[in-house]
């Protein structure tokens, strides 16, 4: 590739993926979190479609969530003018559903099930995600679009070939496919990015007194690093010397052994 | 800095993922909680601390101990940044090696100095040349096995130099490394044991140039979608070859369509040029279809009907006269197969069978597909990126092939 920037090269990569997506489904949509990862792929998204994201944004609200997240959310939603889905599963939020009844079932239930149903209502073939190969050993084993049977189930021993970016759909049998436009980036791409862009990122990626949060999930799963990365070039600074996961402070990753193997493969993002 | 795709490929258990992960943890490329992890895994199971684990994730992959799918990892080399992709080596996982390598810019070759080119060696190799991946490094593994002897990587060498001249590859472009992965010996640090080695495995690594894609090809513009913003139609795509320039006069193949570049359109604004890789938006005079690609009048792009390639296939058999879609670029065409003129082996490059009826999954053949519209299809040497394709068949991707000759 020419394209003397390397971020300048990943960008481009995501933005072909993310327009094959739009050309090659009738109904997708994208996950958004409001995390670094998220709002860089929605950033990607604008960029792609020249500023109008042309499908909605979903929001898996587990109730749980820092109330900073939800103050991200509300005013990117207003002031970029998205289309927002809130994924909620009542039931399990009503019979009081949370990680003190195992952190498997909790995500299972609160997020993928919340997602599932969220789908059913409104049809979408193709799901947006910004996960990473870098992330964890068992998102390497991802494919661009990779497919999910009509459970969600994540067959990793049986991927399509995907070469020299001819990707491949769902076929009927499947739900639907997820897109991950951005598996190629790494942890401090995404800030060297975010920086380079300006980003809007939430306040609590940011050290205050001695903590910042490197990866944000629920309230009661997500813990801070010991950190005094306050500004972009701190935090650029900290993964360049870092031995520790991104994932580190991130509970449902470490309960069991393979556990984010079995979230997966039931449908997990 | 610049970014290198390398692909780790070789017979099983010649000690691809072992190389990798003694890259990793020589190169402090791994997560303390990582080591962490497989330290403690290693000691419940009473297994010996394998490097390997740092990049086998699934479950029963560390139970079988090898690897299924291709995995990435990220690497630094003296100036460089490595995405490392490896390779599984059994026959049956062949798509994921070749899903692996098609985004690789080099490989490397692992042979184990004890059993030196088995089947798998020689396979991946043949399914590399088939990719166009011209730059190699030929690391001879467990040479902690054989003492640390010259003799027997000498002898692994000149074999390996003979098959893979066989098979057409400038041997300039490819380098020979003896390592010990399990040891650390000339992998990331110069091995004592072996003073006679010229260099080491990350140094070989370093030393490979890289491709960059030439600007003076004929342009190569292809359609992804139309876009209508804020009233005006935008014709997104990506240059494959060339450079788009505003202003330019041009030809959508395969309708056949005259064009010009009116402008070039990102989301941050106009844009004077555009260069292979970048995804741009074009204004143009006429509104082309997803599928389409624009190029110059005077080298427009090659509209045909027919392709006589080098195709292998992963996941289906194809047959004479069978059905297929050739996906190529943006574009996806009904085909026919019209004729199997000669099958290859794999394993030697050799052709084995002529007009054989059928080819067979982990077979590859010299076949003639007819499309039944025409399509915008180029001669591999001349632009790669459009020369080769994938075809599909009830709707899954079961193989791929580089067009050598086209015509309508």
């Amino acid at each position: 590739m020419c394209v003397g920037d390397y971020l300048d090269q990943l960008e481009n990569q995501s933005i072909y993926i993310i327009r094959e997506a739009k050309a090659q489904f009738k109904k997708p949509a994208m996950l958004w979190s409001m995390g670094k990862d998220s709002t860089t792929l929605l950033w990607l998204c604008r960029k792609a479609f020249y500023g109008k994201v042309p499908f909605p944004v979903i929001h898996i609200d587990t109730g749980r969530k820092f109330p900073e997240m939800y103050e991200f959310r509300d005013k990117w939603v207003r002031k970029w003018g998205l289309n927002l889905i809130i994924a909620r599963n009542e039931e399990a939020l009503k019979s009081g559903m949370g990680p003190e009844k195992g952190k498997l079932a909790c995500c299972t239930a609160l997020k993928t099930q919340a997602l599932q149903i969220a789908m059913k209502k409104h049809g979408f073939d193709a799901l947006l995600l910004a996960i990473r190969r870098d992330e964890h050993g068992i998102r390497a084993k991802e494919r661009y679009f990779s497919l999910r049977d009509a459970n969600f189930r994540w067959d990793y021993r049986d991927q399509p070939l995907e070469m020299w970016d001819q990707y491949e759909k769902a076929s009927e049998e499947a739900t639907h496919t997820r897109v991950h436009p951005m598996l190629h980036w790494r942890e401090i791409d995404i800030w060297r990015y975010i920086k380079r862009e300006g980003i809007p990122v939430n306040p609590m990626y940011f050290a205050r007194n001695g903590k910042r949060y490197r990866s944000l999930g629920c309230m009661p799963c997500t813990n801070p690093i010991d950190s005094n990365a306050d500004t972009i070039d701190k935090i650029i600074e900290e993964l360049e010397r870092t031995k520790t996961a991104e994932r580190a402070g991130r509970a449902q990753d470490k309960e069991q052994a393979f556990m984010m193997q079995k979230l997966r493969a039931l449908g997990y993002m | 800095m610049e970014s290198v795709n390398v692909v780790f490929v070789g017979h099983v258990d010649h000690g691809k993922s072992t190389t990798i992960g003694r890259l990793l943890y020589d190169g402090e490329s791994v997560t303390d909680d990582r080591v962490e992890e497989i330290q403690k895994y290693a000691e419940e199971l009473k297994r010996r601390f394998e490097f390997a684990y740092f990049l086998d994730a699934l479950e029963e992959e560390r139970k079988e101990q090898m690897t299924i799918e291709s995995t990435r990892v990220f690497f630094k080399g003296k100036n460089r940044l490595y995405t490392i992709i490896d390779s599984p080596g059994h026959k049956e996982f062949l798509k994921n090696m070749l899903t692996g390598a098609s985004q690789a810019d080099a490989a490397i070759v692992i042979v184990s100095a004890q059993e030196g080119i088995e089947e798998q060696t020689r396979r991946h190799v043949f399914l590399l040349k088939l990719l166009g991946i011209e730059h190699l490094v030929v690391a001879v593994n467990k040479m902690d096995a054989v003492r640390y002897q010259k003799e027997p990587f000498e002898r692994i060498h000149n074999a390996m130099k003979e098959f893979l001249d066989s098979l057409g590859f400038d041997l300039d472009k490819i380098s020979f490394v003896p390592i010990s992965a399990i040891e650390g010996e000339n992998v990331y640090r110069r091995s004592t044991k072996m003073p006679w080695a010229k260099k080491t495995l990350i140094e070989a690594l370093d030393a490979i140039p890289i491709k960059s894609r030439e600007l003076d090809k004929p342009l190569r513009f292809v359609v992804q979608d139309v876009y209508e913003v804020d009233g005006e139609k935008i014709v997104v795509g990506r240059v494959e070859s060339g450079v788009l320039r505003k202003g330019a006069k041009g030809v959508f193949e395969p309708s056949g369509r005259p064009a010009i570049v009116q402008q070039i359109r990102v989301y941050e604004g106009e844009r004077s040029e555009a260069k292979p890789g970048e995804c741009v938006g074009v204004i143009s005079s006429v509104i082309p279809r997803r599928g389409e690609v624009f190029g110059l009048a005077e080298s427009p792009p090659k509209k045909v009907t027919e392709i006589k390639g080098e195709v292998v296939l992963l996941l289906d058999r194809l047959r004479k006269n069978e059905t297929i879609v050739v996906k190529c670029g943006t574009a996806a065409v009904p085909a026919r197969v019209q004729n199997i003129l000669e099958k290859i082996d794999t394993e030697t490059g050799a052709i084995v069978e002529k007009q054989p009826s059928v080819v067979d999954i982990n077979e590859a053949a010299l076949m003639v597909l007819s499309l039944r519209e025409p399509m915008v299809v180029e001669r591999y040497p001349d632009i790669p990126e459009l020369g080769r394709f994938v075809i599909m068949k009830n709707g899954k991707n079961i193989g791929a092939g580089v067009a050598l000759e086209v015509s309508s």
